[in-house]
């Protein structure tokens, strides 16, 4: 297992090199350098912008420029924001981290609802209730999450002003809650983080449900399922043990590129619910043209992509018995 | 020979063409039907905008006529003494709510504006189908009162015209970016599929990296390239550019590995003995055997693209102004806070034509796919 491990994380070092190259000369290639926005600050003297173009080695070629960076970036320094004026893994890691709430509560929920009822679809397909599923999915692919978000925060103000309940509508966590413990604090975050995680997951809990049914109809036409029956297993058994055991393998194959595809899908949930994730500190970086942020930022989300893949195998082998890695 | 018979039985039957098998199985698809017949309608309102429309998108009024989030203009069709009559308005005077500041409207009984149909508007004129100068409106109201079928914007332009300026820009970005992106795609796919090696080795790490950075972050990176204040017109270009730049992936992947299969096929290798160029043999004998599933996935895309265009335009970075796509109007409705949505419900308006653009596409799309599956014939 391990030796399988480390020899794919040897095939990730091409893709992560070659996509902070990518990164970093399209954010070369914008208009002005890293040093524009602070040069027109006028608290900023010369002298010291000269300072920072040796320290950042902006004086020098490009490609001594990556390198440098590139080698901070493994080394844990992300760079400086000029525009907060601080490091940018300070400024980062909060946001992330509010990120990652989003995408782990809506992962949990894709998967405990999606898996339901793309199973309940494929046990009896084409039925009433499969039909009502099948019609939700397609609204569920087809709304834009921002355009959903609106619709939630319209339903939830209303709410508010007709029945009077304290619901929790944007940002992180209520301001009144001072000096509240830890438990306290973490279920109002939570209870803020519900409907954006519940809007980010709707769209993958259309996709992962229909993909499920389908993989699931295909395995229970299999033979073998057949021979499960035939023998007289119980329903429960020849449904879990053996159909959806196999129908779930492609599903947990796909894990890896889920991870990039919620992190950047919480995106516009982030900006409608005005939750402080990443997307909105990339924005705010992109109109004061804060570089360092952006490129650093988006690096480091390729890195959740190699780890989520190698996730994906390791679970492969747990679910799969079939694949050994040795 | 039992093969001569055999042949000569199955020419009595008239045979079909794959495309004809699947024209047909596609015209049975009810969703697949649904989904033209909508998409039908969104387009075409796009098309004839101008003339559907009342006034000009751009058109506002700043002084003491302004109209900001007027509420959309009800039609009456009875009189205030309850006479039946063709359908009118009343004409709205502004006030302003001394308790919470904000313009109110309402309605005047005793102005009454009826509906006029074919009217001539010179100051909203535009040009039919972008090149017959027009300024005929379908429907309209005399001056000075105004209809507003769906409300007004911040700065008091009518909604229901931006709506249908603004499919013109979703729909058409969303069909262009496939356009390009499928150009890329089959091109690299082709090279990766058809060369191998390293040039395939090269193509595929790129559309891993592609894949492996969230999408709405490398749009976000690469729209850093151009200054936030660019020409409006350019922006639009650019925004095609970005979306079929991180969009070709998928396409590339598709090709090259239908690809891989078909060069092993003993056509291709009858080909390569006749001496054809590589060129000829992509291009004419390897390539359409892969365009039922090129239809199907660029089908599955567009979607995609009027997804993500909306988005960007949503959260400020794509098309700006004065130019309008569904996205961006949804934009004024997240501006103005909760006060905008709860007090003027109409700024979602245009989501729901995102919502039904891509449910169609997505609806053709499926009818596509299944209309090229062997198993799911009917």
């Amino acid at each position: 297992m391990l030796p399988f491990l480390f020899r794919r994380l040897l095939q990730f070092i091409p893709t992560f090199l070659i996509s902070t190259l990518v990164l970093f000369f399209v954010v070369q290639a914008a208009p002005g350098d890293f040093l524009t926005q602070l040069s027109q600050n006028p608290r900023v003297t010369p002298e010291k912008l000269a300072q920072l173009k040796i320290n950042y080695s902006l004086d020098q070629s490009e490609w001594v420029q990556y390198i440098r960076w590139l080698t901070n970036l493994l080394k844990g320094n992300l760079g400086i924001s000029f525009a907060a004026n601080q490091p940018v893994w300070d400024l980062v890691a909060p946001r992330l981290w509010n990120s990652l709430i989003l995408v782990i509560i809506s992962t949990v929920l894709t998967y405990a609802i999606g898996l339901l009822i793309g199973i309940y679809g494929a046990l009896r397909p084409y039925s009433v209730p499969d039909r009502i599923i099948s019609v939700l999915a397609y609204f569920g692919l087809g709304i834009p999450s921002f355009f959903f978000g609106l619709l939630v925060i319209y339903g939830l103000v209303v709410l508010k002003q007709n029945t009077g309940w304290d619901v929790p509508i944007t940002g992180k966590s209520s301001g009144a809650l001072q000096n509240a413990g830890f438990f306290r604090n973490g279920w109002d975050v939570f209870l803020h983080a519900l409907a954006p995680s519940i809007v980010l997951a709707l769209r993958s809990i259309s996709s992962e449900s229909r993909f499920i049914r389908g993989q699931m109809l295909e395995v229970m036409g299999q033979d073998y399922i057949r021979t499960a029956r035939a023998k007289g297993l119980n329903d429960s058994i020849v449904t879990y043990k053996h159909a959806f055991r196999n129908a779930s393998l492609p599903l947990v194959a796909t894990l890896g590129s889920l991870l990039p595809f919620l992190i950047g899908g919480a995106g516009f949930v982030e900006v409608v619910f005005a939750w402080p994730g990443l997307t909105p500190l990339l924005l705010d970086s992109l109109g004061n043209q804060d570089l360092y942020v952006i490129v650093s930022t988006a690096a480091l989300t390729s890195l959740l992509y190699i780890i989520g893949n190698i996730l994906a195998d390791i679970l492969l082998a747990a679910v799969d018995p079939r694949i050994r890695y040795s | 020979m039992t093969t001569a018979t055999s042949l000569s039985q199955s020419a009595a039957v008239k045979s079909q063409s794959l495309y004809q098998v699947a024209w047909k199985q596609f015209r049975k698809h009810p969703l697949a039907r649904f989904g033209v017949v909508i998409l039908a309608v969104l387009y075409l309102l796009a098309i004839f905008a101008g003339f559907l429309s009342p006034y000009s998108p751009t058109s506002y009024e700043s002084d003491s006529n302004r109209v900001s989030w007027a509420p959309p203009s009800s039609i009456h069709i009875r009189t205030a003494d309850g006479r039946y009559t063709a359908p009118f308005i009343y004409g709205v005077k502004r006030e302003v709510d001394l308790t919470t500041f904000r313009d109110k409207y309402t309605e005047d009984t005793a102005q009454v504006y009826p509906l006029r149909w074919f009217v001539s508007r010179p100051q909203a004129s535009y040009k039919l189908l972008g090149f017959i100068p027009m300024n005929a409106h379908l429907f309209g109201v005399d001056d000075p009162a105004r209809i507003y079928l769906w409300g007004t914007d911040n700065l008091g332009r009518d909604q229901f015209t931006r709506v249908l300026y603004g499919g013109q820009i979703s729909l058409s970005i969303g069909l262009v970016a496939t356009f390009f992106s499928v150009l890329l795609g089959v091109i690299f796919g082709g090279i990766a599929g058809y060369y191998q090696g390293w040039a395939d080795a090269l193509i595929m790490r790129i559309v891993e990296v592609l894949s492996a950075i969230p999408e709405l972050f490398l749009l976000i990176t690469l729209r850093a390239i151009f200054p936030v204040d660019a020409n409006p017109i350019l922006v639009l270009y650019f925004i095609i550019g970005i979306l079929s730049v991180v969009g070709w992936g998928g396409i590339a992947r598709t090709v090259r590995s239908q690809l891989l299969s078909i060069r092993e096929l003993d056509y291709v290798q009858a080909a390569q003995a006749m001496g054809a160029y590589d060129s000829r043999i992509i291009g004419r004998h390897m390539l359409p055997n892969t365009l039922s599933y090129l239809i199907v996935s660029v089908s599955l895309i567009i979607p995609g693209f009027i997804l993500a265009e909306s988005g960007l335009s949503f959260l400020g970075i794509g098309v700006v102004e004065p130019y309008a796509s569904w996205g961006s109007l949804i934009k004024v409705a997240q501006d103005g806070g909760f006060e905008s949505i709860t007090g003027r419900p109409w700024v979602l308006i245009p989501g729901v034509f995102i919502f039904l653009a891509v449910l169609a596409w997505q609806f053709v799309g499926d009818g596509l796919r299944d209309a090229f599956d062997p198993r799911k014939r009917q």
